[in-house]
């Protein structure tokens, strides 16, 4: 970000004029990642149940596979005629999915895929990403409250009920490395794992607590076995049953880059970030560092795939005894334990 | 219900809780058709149903009053649309009943192989069709692969792959061709791998496990005074099949086979995961029947001579009455004709097991989540087209 104000500045702009240029071109550039790495997600989500339901998926729009299959639907997406239920609450429902895609959006700023390829370098970046993650619940119950329809309210106060219980145990489960390597910020992470190895295999407690956030996060990201509030057999589609066209697809959107960031948090706290070998790393070429990290973000989101491709759904009272019965008591666990292994100094598998 | 109990419903505050009312259905994902359940709701549990049915029906059994009794083979394929085979022969023993002729050997043994294909047909729709209920899409697919197969092969003799209308009073509509037998018997094999996948895919998993055990229990008693039948009847304990205590073809007498009950495995007898467990083992039953009943198929005649004049002028049965009953994938189909000496009957009843076996549903439902709502839906397999007619 620095470097990009430098740039603007050395173009002759001044002040707030070369800030605004360098914000408004990591905002567009972010805002095409994300779009067409949704796309690719949503062609590599429909590959992935095709195959593992013995079907082939998309095979005829592009050449190859169906690879334009989400251009196509997105083109598609775009010409709906875009319906708002005459008796919802039309402004609520025409910025719920606004304040659903910012909350998940703003968390990619946060994200560092190389040494200084990030736009924003927060001191709290680990906070800041689950803190601003939240606000999606927010516009969930906006679109659900807005829609005036009893399917999705049910959707959006389940995913209310879900989102809020699930962040204590993620939350929890991110101390334990944050509490290992003495910092929120994402960058050290890196550093921390680039000498002493991956923190899954640091110690035993730090393990649990990466299957902890992982699960936590399936659930943050609505992703099955915990897709209550869109549970099709139930819900019909939950608090977006009643958005189509653009609004809907704003959505979807956000679900993909939400499972990207829960990925991201994931490869990056638990999973060496940018450091290929599990034992440490820090000599691999600089440029290679962000091709390694998204593979493993895309290694995540493919887990989050065959997951939701493979297990049935849990019921609602299951979902809460889950989180509160197994996952946050482990989570503290997990948390204390790290904390005695610090105390008493004994250091890594690899250090 | 205590949950109930500690809401208080007073419309004078500023805030107050009530239920809500909440229409599940007729377009609906998991209603398996157009049934209509309306719910109330505190939160998510259900504190009362009813049901509401009758969006398809055709009045079918009005049609059987004003056509001939071979013109209504084809109707009955519409009622339980996913075992079109069973319900012809159901019919067609109901007017053999009525004249009171007897199929020839080949077509009782041609009768039997092609029932139990389509059994097994119609217990993997239910069972694809219950992981979807239950949230996993994977297993409908797997499902659907080896209906098609089973499509197929049905399709050579009968020249229809959903609506047969192959079974003819008085025999089959065409003879099986040669190398069919063979070719069932090869789906056999398959069949039993494939079984195995199903289960190492859904019926072991121990979130479906957590979802359908111990939910919807119908006990004995309850099962009994609602006249249910067939896997759900099973489920609870009883073992009654027709096909073994009232045999109603003649092979079915010599032919070995098990009558899987409920043995509440996970949880309490009669559960959603009992009735789902003995439909998946009614799959393997059935695949041992044919097993046995392929290599025994004798050569001769697949339609009763005297029968055949049916085609050419509508028959005219003796003044009588005739009910038979028949051991369908979802319970007894039973059909009750009334003949008067005319070309059709002036009665025609239906017996359905999907509607008799969907009147438990509303005692199921109230004090339970709207999760387990769709998932005591699924497990009670009901076909609308049958429940209506």
């Amino acid at each position: 970000m620095t470097s990009l104000i430098a740039f603007f500045e050395g173009l002759g702009l001044e002040g707030v004029l070369a800030l605004s240029a360098a914000y408004a071109l990591c905002i567009a550039s972010l805002l095409g990642f994300i779009t067409v790495y949704a796309m690719f997600a949503i062609w590599m989500e429909r590959k992935v149940a095709a195959h593992i339901q013995v079907r082939y998926g998309p095979m005829e729009t592009g050449a190859w596979h169906g690879w334009a299959q989400s251009v196509a639907d997105a083109v598609k997406l775009l010409f709906k005629e875009d319906l708002i239920p005459p008796e919802g609450n039309k402004f609520l429902f025409w910025i719920a999915p606004a304040v659903v895609f910012c909350g998940v959006f703003a968390g990619f700023i946060a994200i560092p895929f190389a040494e200084g390829m990030q736009i924003v370098d927060l001191h709290l970046g680990v906070f800041f990403i689950m803190a601003i993650a939240s606000v999606e619940v927010i516009g969930v119950i906006m679109a659900g409250w807005a829609s005036n329809s009893k399917y999705s309210l049910f959707g959006a106060v389940r995913e209310a009920a879900q989102v809020v219980s699930y962040e204590i145990p993620a939350a929890t489960a991110l101390l334990v490395p944050i509490l290992v390597v003495g910092s929120f910020r994402l960058g050290d992470f890196n550093a921390f794992q680039a000498d002493h190895g991956w923190l899954v295999l640091y110690n035993p407690f730090l393990t649990v607590a990466a299957l902890i956030y992982f699960i936590s996060s399936l659930a943050g990201c609505k992703r099955a076995p915990f897709d209550l509030p869109e549970a099709e057999s139930e819900l019909v589609s939950g608090f977006h049953t009643e958005y189509s066209g653009m609004r809907f697809s704003f959505f979807f959107l956000e679900e993909y880059a939400s499972m990207f960031v829960a990925a991201a948090l994931t490869a990056t706290l638990f999973f060496g970030g940018w450091n290929l070998f599990p034992w440490g790393g820090g000599w691999e070429p600089a440029p290679l560092a962000p091709v390694i990290l998204i593979s493993k973000i895309f290694f995540f989101i493919f887990v989050q795939m065959w997951l939701r491709w493979t297990l049935p759904r849990l019921r609602v009272d299951q979902v809460m005894a889950m989180g509160y019965k197994y996952l946050v008591p482990w989570a503290f666990v997990c948390l204390i334990g790290a904390a005695w292994f610090e105390y008493m100094g004994w250091g890594g598998l690899f250090s | 219900m205590e949950a109930l109990e500690m809401y208080t419903v007073d419309p004078n505050d500023d805030v107050y809780t009530e239920e809500l009312k909440l229409n599940l259905g007729p377009q609906h994902p998991s209603t398996h058709g157009v049934l209509r359940v309306e719910l109330k709701v505190d939160g998510e549990i259900i504190t009362a149903s009813r049901c509401d049915i009758g969006y398809l029906h055709r009045c079918a059994e009005k049609i059987g009053e004003n056509v001939t009794y071979l013109q209504f083979t084809p109707y009955t394929d519409r009622m339980d649309y996913l075992a079109s085979m069973n319900n012809n022969l159901a019919w067609s023993l109901t007017v053999e009943k009525l004249l009171g002729v007897e199929a020839p050997e080949r077509a009782q043994w041609i009768r039997v192989i092609v029932a139990e294909l389509n059994r097994i047909a119609s217990h993997l729709i239910a069972f694809g069709t219950y992981g979807i209920d239950i949230g996993a899409n994977t297993p409908f697919f797997y499902a659907f692969r080896e209906r098609e197969s089973i499509m197929a092969l049905l399709e050579r003799p009968s020249g229809a792959r959903m609506l047969y209308n192959y079974v003819h009073p008085g025999g089959v509509a065409h003879d099986i061709e040669d190398g069919w037998l063979e070719d069932v018997l090869a789906f056999c094999d398959e069949f039993e791998m494939r079984w195995k996948e199903y289960n190492t895919l859904l019926s072991h998993n121990a979130i479906f496990i957590g979802r359908t055990a111990n939910i919807g229990v119908i006990p004995k008693d309850m099962a009994l005074d609602y006249g249910l039948t067939g896997p759900v009847l099973r489920a609870s304990g009883v073992s009654w099949d027709l096909r073994r205590d009232v045999p109603y073809l003649a092979p079915y007498d010599d032919l070995e086979f098990d009558v899987p009950v409920g043995e509440g495995t996970h949880g309490t007898l009669g559960d959603c995961w009992d009735r789902y467990w003995v439909r998946m083992r009614e799959m393997m039953e059935s695949i041992r029947i044919i097993r046995q009943a392929c290599p025994r198929v004798p050569a001769g005649p697949f339609m009763d001579k005297a029968m055949n004049r049916m085609y050419k002028t509508p028959l005219k049965p003796e003044p009588g009455e005739a009910y038979m009953r028949c051991e369908n994938p979802r319970g007894e189909l039973g059909f009750y004709v009334v003949a008067e000496g005319g070309t059709s009957p002036i009665r025609c009843r239906t017996r359905a097991p999907s509607f008799c076996n969907l009147s438990v549903l509303d005692a199921l439902l109230p004090g339970t989540m709207i999760a387990d709502g769709v998932a005591i839906i699924g497990s009670l397999d009901i076909v609308l087209g049958e429940v209506d007619r």
